[in-house]
């Protein structure tokens, strides 16, 4: 050992591991600019707003952009109430034996693979939605944000009740000393306290809703449309990810298609990368 | 209404509702594998597929799934282990350390299905590797790469100072502190961090649907350049013919059992955080 303590072979070891895992996030990112970038630069406004996606003709993303901010928007509105609730409840009227239970069980769901809710979505979900509005088939946006909504509580939840469950324990007891009822305190003193890092919670959440492809892939409907009327969360959709899901393999790595898809999936990167970050930074910099 | 009782009706719709959330669990489990359960059989998980997977087992399936999940894990750690411990104990530069958070963060957000079609124009294409399960394992293990190297930074970070410094005051150098302290220390980081990372690539379709499996006609791979199937994929196909209630009985049987290897890694994952991490010594 004494010999090799002076080479130091750690260094040179971790450092060559490290370059390789810099390397592959550098690269990764380098490629789809490398890839995307051109054609959105080339195509610019006609590829964001165009309407229509006709392979080998004419590509327009708005149907697919849409698409993901519609799911994505729906399945906050129907996700975070719950979410909060079960947070405020776990923070602040559970025992600590209770609390750590509840956050096990959403640790859990947020495991739940994205291709067990495709199957979920497709043999139980799609049917009810079928039949309880009546429906030709049961692939809508509608059905694709319930899926969605399910697949981000855990994320919202846990992450929001860190942030209640963070409030320093003096304003607490400052507010108890006032003669401050538990639901006085939480929303006097706890929630105010905790509002960036519940509002951090829900833009990772918008990241995770946007990226998910398999589960929405499934129950989206698969049509490159903008709805008629737009606000028709009954009719079927495409979101960018499974547009990326369906048409990638048709076209891998050739062409203008495949700059077409990369220039989505460059899009794509850039808001989920920025809502990630976004949200880490509002999460972190309120813990300080 | 007094406060009190506005308070109490507070609370209880409050509890109604979480135990609401928590009851989504339990819906999803049930509807899993009491579907499950009519396909599930010895013979189901050890026989081979046929019919395109509509009638047969999935003895191949569970096979590829698992080697696509050791093997993304065991190119994964070292690389993980590595970054991590350059990061704490070589890295002075406070930009680069910056960089790294950002990089990882950045593999961390990119949607599975963009990984894999990079890593599938860069090891398959580029390299030649073609669809095969070790294109598919390169791109899990870039995939679950932030997962593990997170888990272990956290452990190495939250190693007690003095530990590091009776290491420093014996003269210990970094590579010496690296083996007899902070290894042995942090155990538990590097088994969470690999557990939960095999967690996410067994639960994966996305980024190996186009890249590392074939659905039909394929068993036990002869070589690194052949594809395989998984359960993913297989429960992929098979919900897509929801016509065919044996194919569907199937696919129900293959999410028990994906989702039984998911969920005990997880808890795995757990209980080895919560028995072997640091107890605050203050």
């Amino acid at each position: 050992m004494s010999r090799f303590a002076d080479i130091d072979f750690f260094h040179w070891a971790t450092f060559a591991m490290a370059l390789l895992s810099m390397t592959l996030g550098v690269g990764i990112v380098a490629y789809l600019f490398w890839e995307g970038g051109p054609f959105i630069w080339n195509h610019g406004a006609q590829f964001l707003m165009g309407l229509d996606w006709f392979p080998d003709e004419e590509y327009g993303a708005a149907p697919m952009i849409f698409g993901s901010a519609a799911v994505t928007f729906l399945a906050l509105v129907f996700s975070t109430p719950l979410a909060l609730a079960s947070a405020i409840y776990t923070s602040e009227f559970l025992d600590p034996r209770q609390r750590l239970t509840v956050k096990g069980i959403m640790e859990i769901l947020a495991g739940v693979p994205g291709i067990v809710y495709g199957l979920l979505g497709v043999s139980l979900l799609s049917v009810w939605i079928r039949d309880v509005f009546n429906l030709v088939d049961g692939y809508t946006l509608l059905s694709a944000s319930f899926l969605l909504a399910i697949m981000i509580l855990p994320t919202i939840m846990t992450l929001s009740e860190d942030a209640i469950h963070s409030t320093p324990a003096e304003y607490r007891q400052a507010a108890s000393g006032l003669g401050l009822s538990k639901m006085e305190i939480l929303f006097s003193v706890a929630l105010p306290h905790a509002t960036p890092g519940i509002a951090g919670a829900i833009l990772l959440a918008i990241g995770r809703a946007m990226g998910e492809t398999i589960a929405v892939m499934l129950v989206i409907g698969g049509l490159d449309r903008v709805p008629e009327p737009w606000y028709d969360v009954f009719s079927s959709g495409q979101s960018i990810a499974s547009k990326l899901g369906r048409e990638a393999a048709e076209t891998l790595g050739f062409g203008e298609h495949w700059s077409a898809l990369m220039a989505l999936a460059l899009i794509l990167f850039f808001l989920v990368m920025f809502l990630t970050a976004f949200g880490n930074w509002l999460i972190k910099g309120f813990r300080k | 209404m007094t406060r009190i009782q506005k308070e109490k009706l507070f609370s209880k719709a409050l509890g109604f509702l979480t135990l609401f959330a928590c009851s989504i669990l339990a819906f999803i489990l049930f509807a899993v594998f009491s579907r499950g359960f009519s396909a599930f059989s010895w013979e189901f998980i050890s026989s081979e597929a046929t019919d395109f997977g509509a009638q047969g087992g999935i003895l191949y399936q569970i096979f590829g799934t698992l080697l696509l999940m050791f093997a993304s894990i065991t190119i994964c750690l070292p690389i993980a282990l590595g970054t991590a411990l350059y990061q704490s104990e070589y890295l002075k530069s406070s930009f680069f350390q910056k960089a790294f958070k950002i990089f990882m963060a950045s593999l961390n957000g990119m949607p599975t299905i963009v990984l894999g079609l990079a890593g599938y124009l860069f090891f398959g294409k580029f390299l030649g590797i073609g669809v095969s399960w070790l294109t598919g394992a390169l791109i899990l293990a870039a995939m679950i790469l932030p997962t593990a190297h997170a888990a272990i930074l956290e452990a190495i970070e939250t190693l007690p100072e003095h530990y590091q410094e009776t290491g420093i005051s014996l003269g210990l150098k970094p590579n010496q502190r690296i083996l007899a302290v902070v290894i042995p220390h942090s155990v538990y980081g590097i088994v969470t961090g690999a557990l939960l990372g095999l967690a996410r690539a067994g639960g994966e379709t996305a980024a190996i649907m186009f890249t590392a499996t074939a659905f039909s006609g394929v068993s036990i791979p002869q070589s690194i350049t052949e594809p395989v199937a998984t359960l993913q994929t297989h429960i992929l196909i098979l919900a897509q013919e929801a016509t065919n209630p044996t194919a569907l009985a199937n696919a129900w049987g293959a999410a028990s059992v994906l989702l039984g290897i998911v969920f005990f890694l997880i808890l795995g994952a757990k209980s080895v955080r919560s028995r072997l991490s640091w107890e605050p010594e203050q």
